[in-house]
């Protein structure tokens, strides 16, 4: 009986063995997740890859440099940014920008972009150019406010556009104490 | 796609893709504070898993020197996204350059971890040891385990399975990791000698109640992978109570049938064989473990004497065996025509390039069917994610190819424009006249200093007051010629009374007025300056100008230049990394094939060695 035990099993596992299946299942997901060690062509090729993608990078970045210079010199350059905190009393659903009663920016937003500014980051709403002197911004804010209500709200600024850049920042806050989401225009120094 | 090829795909991405996601919350909160709103656009494109987007734009950043309160957060933030793009190489000499600046030891130890979890992916085995060693202290949340569980697979990797075992054993059974952790500890103690504790764990996992499908699968792998230790120690009775627990129509069932049949074999129960055999062997024959169950059914026939079934058996085996041949061989055509790498990345799209992508779904075709294991490899997985960083490059410089050209064409216009209006400034700066208007400021300074310095009141008289000093004046001499003598002195005394008054208003406004007049002055000083400013600056941009389209025409001749050669670049390695994929593929299922043909060898040897014995049986008959 034993050597018939043995005999079925060894047929058995050269079978397995002969196609593989042995390995993967003795060794488990082990040696099934592992990764196999690459080629020496993958690795070669990965090498030039890697290589093509950090130029791909520099000259993304030195095109940006470019096209921000050529398009929007400093001297210019107004910049308008649009942040989020928390994002619990309102859902922000679009933006409308206007730069001296002209509309600059009419953005409206996903799901994934609300997420993006709820978790901190800031997004660059409009780069434009603008002369020396006086301006005045007027953003308007459309979204689902407390209670799952329509809100739309306003917020104005009137500023200096100097020949340094500028820079303003749409922030929109939860007010906790007044349970209310509030919209404030910020000038970066 | 069909279900199970999901789950092969699920199962086998499982340590991988955890492992992946976690890195991304790591930086959520402690980032939140933005003190420059650069940065903040830069978390804005990595929340959104959008990596090109967000390095390029930090890269810009920092070109512009826009981020002088997050420097080096953007750096750690700049190595994350190397790694996330693939870029280990580069993202390590960012680490190093921090830990060399002296990083904290939380980021140090993280950013080492990192790179070694990306090397190693990569198959940089021996430069991911070299990164895990350098991890001193312990990391933070499930990071710990999952570095354990890495470790460990290093370490199995090198044969070295005691030290795999002792990493493993301090990993926490809590976490996302631990039941990975258990399966890989198992099969360790096992491998390394130590049956009794190794099954012991991994029949816990086998009884475990699992959640969700993914853990299910790893129960079912638990238990099969316990059953073959046991057939593998020709111990069969004590394989089958396991082997029994496999879900029936899980991504495990096709194997734990298979060793169902060989545990009644090796039992000698060829007829109880039978049944899972049985089972197995009308299930799709793509799988390996189908393939074997058509020549494990007439085996099966064999050992019970039934020559005739066992004989139909073989033949049956053979026809399938014939059809699959030929299907593979379709399938190595198809996949050397080149269709098969584009159908899977119309199949995953995804927005930008960078880690996350994975292969989730198979393409609708005929080779996919023999692929599903292959496409799970981390080979191939980083293979084809190498691929749609190319294709993402190729659309990304093309779109800079368009854009070249309108910011050439846009310089052409503003040079022509400026041709144009130069002339009509230079005309109405030459109306203007400013050195007249230089000439008469400096006579008005002199005018005013000498009113000043002489307290003339006068000078600074109104044209009415002008008039009536004037009036005055003429009555001064009117009243001399009068020849009668009162009425000459009632009339110079009142004209003395009347300039007496009119110096009075006049000595009384002064002070007012000289202050006005020097205001005024100012004023004209100040545009007076501000005049000059733009004349000075239209002489620069007389200068300038012409040179800074000069300057932007030769940027964008060499931009174009580095287009041009990064676009055939990413042409040719493209064709390459394609034709590297479907040589993986073709490799696959040649392999396959192989086996296919060795089993169609076993068959025509045992329908051989059946009509032998048959011949033999009726020549002893005779």
């Amino acid at each position: 009986m034993r050597e018939t035990v043995s005999a079925t099993l060894r047929y058995f596992f050269r079978c397995l063995s002969a196609i593989g299946i042995f390995t993967a299942l003795a060794t488990g997901a082990i040696a099934a997740e592992a990764p196999k060690a690459p080629a020496k062509d993958f690795q070669s090729l990965d090498t030039r890859i890697q290589t093509l993608k950090q130029d791909a990078m520099e000259l993304n970045r030195d095109l940006l440099v470019l096209e921000e210079e050529l398009l929007f010199p400093s001297s210019t350059q107004v910049a308008v940014f649009v942040s989020m905190d928390i994002g619990t009393l309102f859902d922000l659903d679009a933006v409308q920008v206007k730069l001296d009663n002209n509309i600059v920016s009419n953005y409206l937003y996903t799901d994934r972009e609300v997420k993006a500014l709820v978790r901190g980051g800031v997004q660059r709403l409009y780069l434009g150019n603008l002369k020396t002197g006086k301006h005045e911004l007027v953003a308007v804010f459309t979204g689902k406010g407390p209670r799952w209500r329509d809100y739309r709200r306003g917020a104005t600024l009137n500023f200096e556009k100097t020949t340094n850049p500028k820079y303003i920042e749409l922030q929109i806050k939860d007010t906790e104490s007044k349970q209310q989401p509030e919209f404030r225009v910020k000038e970066w120094q | 796609m069909p279900r199970v090829v999901e789950n092969i795909i699920r199962l086998s991405l499982a340590l991988g893709c955890a492992a992946a996601l976690s890195m991304a919350p790591a930086h959520s909160r402690e980032l939140r504070e933005v003190k420059d709103p650069h940065y903040g656009e830069v978390l804005f494109h990595f929340y959104q898993q959008n990596y090109f987007s967000a390095l390029t734009t930090l890269m810009t950043a920092q070109h512009f020197e826009r981020l002088p309160h997050h420097n080096d957060e953007a750096e750690l933030l700049r190595g994350g996204m190397l790694l996330s793009y693939g870029l280990h190489r580069q993202a390590g000499e960012i680490f190093q350059a921090l830990i060399d600046a002296g990083a904290a030891p939380a980021v140090r130890d993280r950013a080492w971890f990192y790179l070694a979890k990306i090397r190693h992916q990569r198959g940089y085995l021996a430069e991911a040891e070299e990164a895990m060693s350098r991890i001193q202290g312990r990391l933070p949340g499930d990071l710990e385990d999952e570095r354990r569980v890495l470790h460990a697979l290093m370490l199995q990797r090198e044969g070295r399975h005691a030290e795999a075992v002792a990493a493993l054993r301090q990993a926490s059974l809590r976490s996302s990791w631990a039941a990975y952790g258990r399966y890989n500890l198992g099969v360790a103690l096992i491998q390394a000698g130590d049956r009794d504790a190794g099954v012991t764990l991994l029949d816990e996992l086998g009884r475990d109640r699992a959640r969700g499908e993914e853990m299910a699968a790893l129960r079912d792998k638990a238990n099969v992978a316990l059953a073959f230790a046991f057939l593998q120690s020709e111990t069969p009775a004590r394989a089958k109570p396991y082997l029994d627990r496999v879900r029936m129509n899980g991504l495990m069932s096709n194997k734990a049938l298979l060793g169902l049949g060989w545990t009644h074999a090796a039992l000698n129960q060829p007829e109880r064989a039978l049944v899972p055999w049985s089972e197995l062997a009308q299930r799709a024959t793509v799988d390996t473990a189908v393939q074997e169950s058509l020549l494990a059914v007439p085996f099966a026939y064999g050992k019970l004497g039934a020559h005739k079934q066992s004989l139909a058996g073989y033949e049956l085996a053979l026809a399938a065996y014939s059809r699959e041949i030929e299907r593979l061989d379709q399938s190595i055509e198809a996949i050397r025509r080149g269709s098969l790498v584009e159908n899977i990345i119309r199949n995953n799209p995804g927005d930008e390039s960078g880690w996350f992508w994975r292969i989730s779904r198979l393409p609708d075709t005929p080779e996919s069917r023999y692929l599903a294991e292959l496409l799970a490899s981390h080979a191939f997985q980083e293979g084809m994610k190498n691929y749609r960083d190319l294709r993402f490059l190729a659309d990304n410089i093309g779109r800079w190819t368009q854009q070249s050209a309108i910011y050439r064409d846009m310089l052409a216009t503003r040079r022509q424009g400026y041709t144009e209006r130069l002339p009509r400034v230079t005309a109405g700066e030459h109306a203007l006249d400013i050195e007249r208007l230089r000439a008469a400021r400096t006579k008005y300074v002199e005018e005013l200093e000498r009113i000043e310095r002489e307290e003339d009141a006068g000078a600074l008289a109104s044209d009415k007051e002008q008039a009536l000093a004037a009036r005055l004046e003429r009555l001064r001499r009117g009243a001399g010629t009068l020849t009668d003598a009162e009425q000459r002195a009632q009339m110079q005394e009142k004209q003395r009374l009347l300039s007496g008054l009119l110096n009075w208003d006049l000595s009384a406004k002064y002070p007012e007025r000289l202050w006005q007049a020097q205001k005024g002055m100012k004023e004209a000083d100040s545009a007076f300056t501000e005049a000059e400013k733009h004349r000075f600056a239209l002489d620069a941009a007389r200068t300038d100008v012409p040179e800074s389209f000069g300057a932007f025409e030769n940027r964008i001749a060499g931009m174009d230049s580095r287009i041009r050669g990064l676009q055939t670049q990413v042409a040719d390695i493209s064709r390459e990394q394609e034709n590297y994929l479907a040589e993986l593929a073709v490799d696959e299922l040649t392999h396959r094939r192989e086996n296919i043909v060795a089993y169609v060898t076993q068959a025509r040897f045992a329908v051989a060695q059946i009509y032998d014995e048959a011949v033999r049986a009726k020549e002893k008959t005779q």
